[in-house]
């Protein structure tokens, strides 16, 4: 029942998502424990991203479980999957293009974990708060429209820290960042982690996953391939097979 | 929603002050027609003429405002709101005629039934989005109406039928001057509960459903709850002027309870003035009505159309609010209120950075 001696907070039993006759993720078992971040890596179209999808409500089950804090959250809908205090970053950032960049950390603010609803003068100077930990608080009365690339990424972490999650789930926050970005990226990763929010992220960018991933999962064709410590996951024969094809990780190998 | 600086709240508050006295004469002149008034020699600066036209503009401000909480604040272009103008007409309508209830008694349940058929239709129909939503909820509409006027029970038909409804014309002294009243109390109702919209939470998760409905469900917003509710207060609204309407006009049927006519311009009046806004669409309401009946030579002042004959001139009318309706789409899509936030100016320039803006 647990990984390790934290008992898992987040329990995928099975969980399975087809679209058509296609089985995008097919029967994934794994355990999230209490304050681990854990990274999901696997190649194009190995179902990462359908995973969140469906931790997070976006679609409904074909089948299995997901037990979050004990109970089946297995076909709720996405903002009730907010209440209990799971939130979510997508992969191609989806900001409210009319409003401010504090407005937007607002809403989730305002909206999110159920517990302590607040305000909206609150939820403004939680937002604040927020965007102060993720680097945006120079930018914070900025309409969305004028931030970068990296700053609408940082914007998208900001409005699922502002809904006060216990479990935050990262879409390739990293991806299309610089070296530099990433570094930065990976500062703001660990300042929400230190306070206390439990972190299952998807990612490409291997040094990310080495950098701060305690665990990594690996998705292939929808099924879990391998878990473990990052550095021996990633030298695992069946990984590098599914990443770079048969031929180089026999040539690896020999 | 964006900042605002200093010279741009001026902006507002010149043009709040000037709106405020427009309005203040508006409300107040009509006071000129009393008998008391006469008596004492006040000019008369309204005549019963004058009521007429003014409470039409007033029952449109009603409409856009309503339709801005579903359309501009939701951002679900709803094409069939005419069809709660029409429930409201009825509710009201069949209550004092038939039930031979005080009209004041009647007149709650309008917005109130309205509600109820908004919030019934709209749970299936607010699963679809874009231009599916536009369409579906274009048919209630049109449906709503036929269905009123074909509802037979027993042979007879229950809503009166081809025929329409009569109602007995409400007792009241100075009845024009009443009606116009309570049309413009029903417009500070909706314009008051706009302005409470946008300051609340349930306007915040309003906007961040029209912004992206998917990033505000996983923000924990109840979108579908949120929907329904914005849809049932854009009918409440509209179902209180209709409820007024049929006790004002005496006498409703399919034509003037439902006209289809009134779905477009009741967009086309927030469009015009600014979607989203507090008192955009009633500026909007107020223009495009004055152009509709200027148009239609219902004003003192009129131009006679050259090539147009009289007959055809409500046609032209027709034409000339089409093509306003795509100029505006495409130059002013934040609408005419825009210039006077003190942010922009009306320019050559700001159209084609409109049409930059509108045409992907």
């Amino acid at each position: 029942m647990s990984a390790g001696a934290a008992p898992a907070e987040l329990e995928l039993r099975g969980v399975t998502k087809r679209f058509g006759g296609v089985a995008a993720v097919d029967g994934v078992t794994f355990e999230v424990a209490k304050g681990e971040i854990v990274g999901i890596i696997g190649p194009n179209g190995a179902g990462k991203t359908t995973l969140l999808n469906c931790i997070s409500g976006v679609h409904r089950l074909d089948g299995g479980d997901i037990r979050w804090q004990g109970a089946s959250i297995a076909g709720m809908a996405p903002h009730r999957v907010a209440g209990l205090g799971i939130g979510r970053t997508f992969q191609i950032v989806r900001p409210f293009g009319s409003m401010t960049v504090r407005e937007n950390a607002a809403i989730g603010a305002l909206f999110g974990n159920m517990d302590g609803r607040r305000g909206i003068k609150k939820a403004f100077e939680l937002a604040g708060d927020v965007l102060e930990l993720v680097g945006l608080s120079a930018k914070a009365d900025r309409p969305v429209s004028t931030l970068t690339i990296p700053d609408r990424k940082r914007l998208e972490v900001a409005r699922a820290v502002a809904t006060r999650p216990q479990l935050l789930l990262l879409d390739e926050v990293m991806a299309g960042l610089n070296n530099v970005e990433i570094d930065e990226a990976l500062e703001m990763v660990r300042a929400v982690h230190a306070t206390g929010v439990t972190v299952l992220l998807i990612e490409h960018v291997m040094r990310v996953i080495v950098g701060v991933c305690r665990r990594a999962v690996v998705l292939d064709f929808g099924q879990v391939l391998a878990q473990g410590e990052p550095e021996v996951v990633l030298r695992d024969e069946r990984v590098i097979q599914a990443y770079l094809g048969e031929r180089y990780a026999k040539r690896l190998k020999s | 929603m964006i900042a605002t600086t200093d010279s741009q709240r001026r902006w507002r508050r010149i043009f709040l002050i000037v709106g405020a006295i427009v309005a203040a004469y508006a409300l107040l002149a009509p006071l000129t027609s009393m008998d008391a008034a006469q008596s004492a020699n006040v000019p008369l600066l309204a005549d019963k003429f004058w009521f007429r036209i003014a409470t039409y503009m007033v029952m449109f401000i009603v409409m856009a405002t309503a339709w801005n909480i579903i359309g501009g604040i939701t951002g679900y272009a709803a094409f069939g709101n005419v069809a709660f103008f029409g429930i409201g007409a009825y509710t009201t309508g069949m209550l004092v005629a038939k039930a031979k209830w005080p009209f004041l008694v009647a007149l709650p349940f309008a917005p109130v039934v309205a509600a109820v058929f908004a919030a019934l239709v709209g749970l299936p129909l607010l699963r679809l989005r874009g231009h599916y939503f536009a369409v579906a909820s274009l048919g209630v509409g049109v449906a709503v109406g036929e269905l009123v006027q074909n509802i037979d029970y027993g042979g007879q038909p229950v809503f009166g039928g081809a025929s329409g409804l009569f109602l007995p014309i409400y007792a009241v002294n100075n009845r024009g001057l009443f009606f116009f009243y309570l049309m413009a109390a029903a417009a500070a109702i909706s314009i008051a509960v706009t302005w409470w919209v946008l300051r609340s939470r349930f306007g915040y998760g309003l906007i961040a459903i029209r912004e992206n409905e998917e990033a505000a469900a996983v923000l924990g917003v109840n979108t579908t709850a949120y929907k329904v509710a914005a849809f049932a207060l854009s009918a409440a609204l509209t179902g209180l002027a209709g409820g007024i309407f049929s006790q004002w006009n005496v006498f409703i049927n399919q034509e003037n309870a439902f006209p289809i006519e009134y779905n477009v311009q009741m967009i086309l009046m927030a469009l015009l003035g600014g979607t989203g806004t507090v008192f955009g669409p009633a500026a909007g309401a107020v223009l495009l009505q004055l152009l509709i009946q200027f148009l239609g030579g219902s004003l003192p002042i009129s131009i006679d159309l050259p090539f147009v004959s009289t007959d055809a001139q409500p046609i032209v009318a027709q034409v000339i609010l089409g093509l306003l309706l795509v100029v505006v789409v495409i130059f002013m899509p934040r609408g005419v209120i825009d210039f006077f936030g003190g942010r922009t100016r009306l320019s050559l320039s700001y159209l084609r950075r409109s049409l930059r803006e509108t045409s992907l």
